[in-house]
């Protein structure tokens, strides 16, 4: 067998790269929904000087390129704090950063599409602030925000890949390991690109599973 | 001439044209009448091809509607005004006016809108040639539909209930327009509610319930006699209809 | 990576020594511009004519457009990039990286706005378009007299995120050896050793040029719908 044919640890080389993508995915993910969130919150209380703050961070990360993010973390973040960072430990801080500025945007806009009269009467009631959040506007916020998360999960799941360029032994990296010793990069990058994109439908049809198990929950089932 | 044999439309499990035999001929007022439901809008989609026959068939001028090579050159022959306008947005009254007969007639752009202006202007809209739907009455805009569909110079002109979304005062203008035309010989075939109206101006009534034809009469007669045929349907929806 | 002893713990944020790299910034940024305009080209053409696929009648045409804009859904960029980069050399088609780029940027933005196209042509009240048939229009005549007008109209905003997209996405053509923004960004770090200067400056350079972008694009929307109810 020549050094440049496929073999069965490349098997293992792929299951690894999907491992590594898989686990940095679901990582950033709850990371990026507790920041997420929390920055919602300190909004939701009009916390002065924070919400700006998280609001115009939110904004920066959003609109500018994750690869440049990336590069800013990685390269730029241990000269400024003159400490090593690892590849893993930079996507790690990059992507949940990244996905916190998504959250943050689904967060306000699904608290917002809650009717504002169901806020003012839950004050003439005399809930505090924090009730109205919990009891009020969460479980509604929550079915509206769904359709949005699901977009986002999947797309953040592509935006995984980017963590080969700073050398992460990913998915991609492992594609680009493979394509270089066996220049076949139509089979190998197809390969890839079917197991990103049989992850991307997994996602979807769990949140989609999420979402109908959410509504039947509401769901008026007659006397 | 407008022939229409044994038309049949179904919906779902409702009849909605059952066997409507009816001959339309140039130069005839002719006025649809009857309840809700009887099938008169349908019947005029069905002649200008926006539904499709379920059995049967409708030719005008000659050139069969369920025929998709001939669709094209029925639709020539007829214009239809709409109970909601359904003029373009994005055009000016002008502009929808001389669409048609510059994609379809091939007209030159001056002519097209030297016609338009005319016609715009016949329904006294000549000051408000290049304002937008947005920005005209619904009155005013259903005579920006009139002139669109009389600028292709259609044979017949069909028109679906189209003062059925106006108030009165917009009616009474539409209508005039209407009454003029008829007096001038146009070829109108008009599904509407106003009974009165259909009085005044048409020379021939066809009444339809139920997707069926109950009378095809002169006007005159129709009225006269509560139905000429003394139907009960009929005498009870003209008793309620012209209170 | 080189941390020169005499930096110390505060932010020193020294942007003036890397004034005399403007110039290559600048060159850089050209470079992001024509192929994110091209890019923006393509993906409309590619954009409409899916757009109008799914909207069709026929089945066949809805379903081909449907696995199209999956497949550029669901796949990431880098990846389709890799496959074009390194691919269609082996079958003979030498692109370069950067008519490659442009390539693969207008597939997958052409998945994104023909979404964008598709909700304004669904949008189109049924009776306008009616109104068109009947009166003789050939079906080439309403596409691009009525539906292609009325949609693009109502598409403007929605356009706009796509193109923000588009900016963002040129990015990752730093990845295939283009010297487009990102790209010189890296060399200057590099040479500097002052990434995060220059990756800070680059990241507000990006944020800012979206934000122009956005605001474009609700400028044109508003002037375009002006006279519309």
């Amino acid at each position: 067998m020549r050094f440049t044919d496929f073999t069965s640890h490349d098997m293992v080389l792929l299951l690894q790269g999907l491992g590594v993508s898989v686990a940095l995915f679901a990582a950033t993910t709850i990371i990026g929904l507790a920041i997420g969130l929390a920055w919602a919150v300190l909004r939701w209380y009009r916390v002065p000087l924070l919400a700006q703050l998280a609001a115009l961070l939110a904004e920066l990360l959003k609109n500018s390129p994750v690869l440049v993010q990336l590069f800013l973390v990685f390269f730029g973040l241990p000269v400024l704090l003159e400490a090593d960072l690892t590849p893993v430990e930079a996507a790690l801080i990059t992507l949940s950063g990244n996905t916190a500025a998504f959250i943050y945007v689904i967060a306000v806009s699904a608290i917002e599409s809650v009717g504002r009269d169901q806020l003012d009467t839950a004050r003439v009631f005399g809930l505090s602030r924090w009730q109205v959040l919990r009891r009020i506007v969460l479980p509604q916020a929550a079915a509206f925000a769904l359709g949005p998360l699901t977009g986002l999960l999947v797309n953040q799941l592509q935006v995984t890949s980017l963590i080969s360029v700073i050398g992460v032994v990913d998915l991609t990296k492992v594609g680009a390991i493979l394509n270089l010793r066996t220049l076949k990069p139509f089979i190998v990058w197809t390969v890839i690109g079917v197991l990103y994109y049989l992850m991307a439908r997994l996602i979807a049809a769990a949140c989609a599973r999420l979402e109908t198990r959410l509504r039947a929950h509401r769901e008026w089932k007659g006397l | 001439m407008i022939h229409i044999e044994g038309a049949t439309k179904r919906f779902g499990g409702n009849t909605i044209l059952d066997g409507i035999d009816l001959r339309i001929a140039p130069g005839e007022v002719v006025s649809i009448l009857g309840p809700s439901g009887s099938g008169k809008s349908t019947l005029i989609r069905c002649i200008n091809g926006l539904e499709k026959l379920d059995g049967g068939s409708i030719s005008v001028d000659g050139h069969r509607v369920e025929d998709p090579k001939q669709l094209q050159l029925a639709r020539r022959c007829s214009g239809t005004v709409f109970q909601l306008f359904n003029l373009y947005p994005h055009l000016t009254a002008l502009q929808n006016v001389t669409l048609a007969p510059t994609e379809v007639l091939k007209t030159p752009r001056r002519q097209a809108q030297d016609e338009a202006r005319e016609l715009l202007a016949s329904v006294g809209l000549a000051d408000r040639a290049d304002l937008y739907p947005a920005q005209l009455s619904g009155g005013q805009r259903q005579r920006v539909g009139i002139c669109r569909a009389l600028a292709m110079k259609p044979r017949y002109l069909l028109l679906d209930e189209v003062t059925s979304a106006l108030d009165p005062e917009m009616t009474a203008e539409v209508l005039a327009i209407l009454a003029r035309l008829a007096a001038g010989g146009t070829t109108m075939l008009f599904v509407t509610h106003e009974v009165e109206f259909a009085r005044q101006i048409s020379n021939r009534v066809v009444f339809l319930d139920g997707g069926r034809l109950l009378a095809d009469l002169p006007a005159a007669q129709f009225f006269a006699l509560d139905g000429g045929l003394a139907q009960p349907r009929i005498a009870q929806f003209l008793s309620k209809m012209t209170k | 990576m080189l941390v020169p002893s005499t930096r110390r713990m505060q932010l020193q944020f020294d942007l003036t020594s890397l004034v005399p790299y403007f110039g290559d910034l600048a060159a850089g940024a050209r470079l992001s511009a024509l192929a994110c305009a091209l890019a923006l080209a393509g993906s409309l053409v590619l954009g409409i004519a899916v757009a109008l696929m799914r909207t069709a009648a026929s089945n066949l045409a809805r379903r081909l457009a449907g696995i199209y804009v999956d497949l550029f859904r669901n796949v990431p960029f880098i990846v389709q990039l890799f496959f074009l980069f390194y691919g269609l050399p082996e079958i003979g088609i030498e692109l370069g990286a950067f008519a490659t780029g442009v390539l693969a940027l207008s597939l997958a933005g052409g998945a994104f706005t023909s979404d964008a196209i598709r909700s304004g042509i669904l949008a189109i009240e049924p009776g306008v378009l009616e109104a068109a048939q009947v009166s003789g229009l050939s079906r080439m005549a309403i596409y691009r007299r009525i539906v292609l007008p009325i949609a693009l109209r109502s598409a403007v905003r929605p356009l706009g995120s796509v193109f923000v997209n588009l900016i963002l996405t040129s990015s990752i053509l730093s990845a295939i050896t283009l010297n487009e923004l990102t790209g010189t960004a890296k060399i200057i770090a590099a040479d500097t050793f002052q990434p995060f200067e220059v990756y800070a400056l680059l990241l507000v350079l990006y944020a800012a040029l979206t934000w122009l972008v956005s605001l474009s694009a609700g400028a044109l929307h508003r002037r375009l719908n002006r006279n519309q109810a």
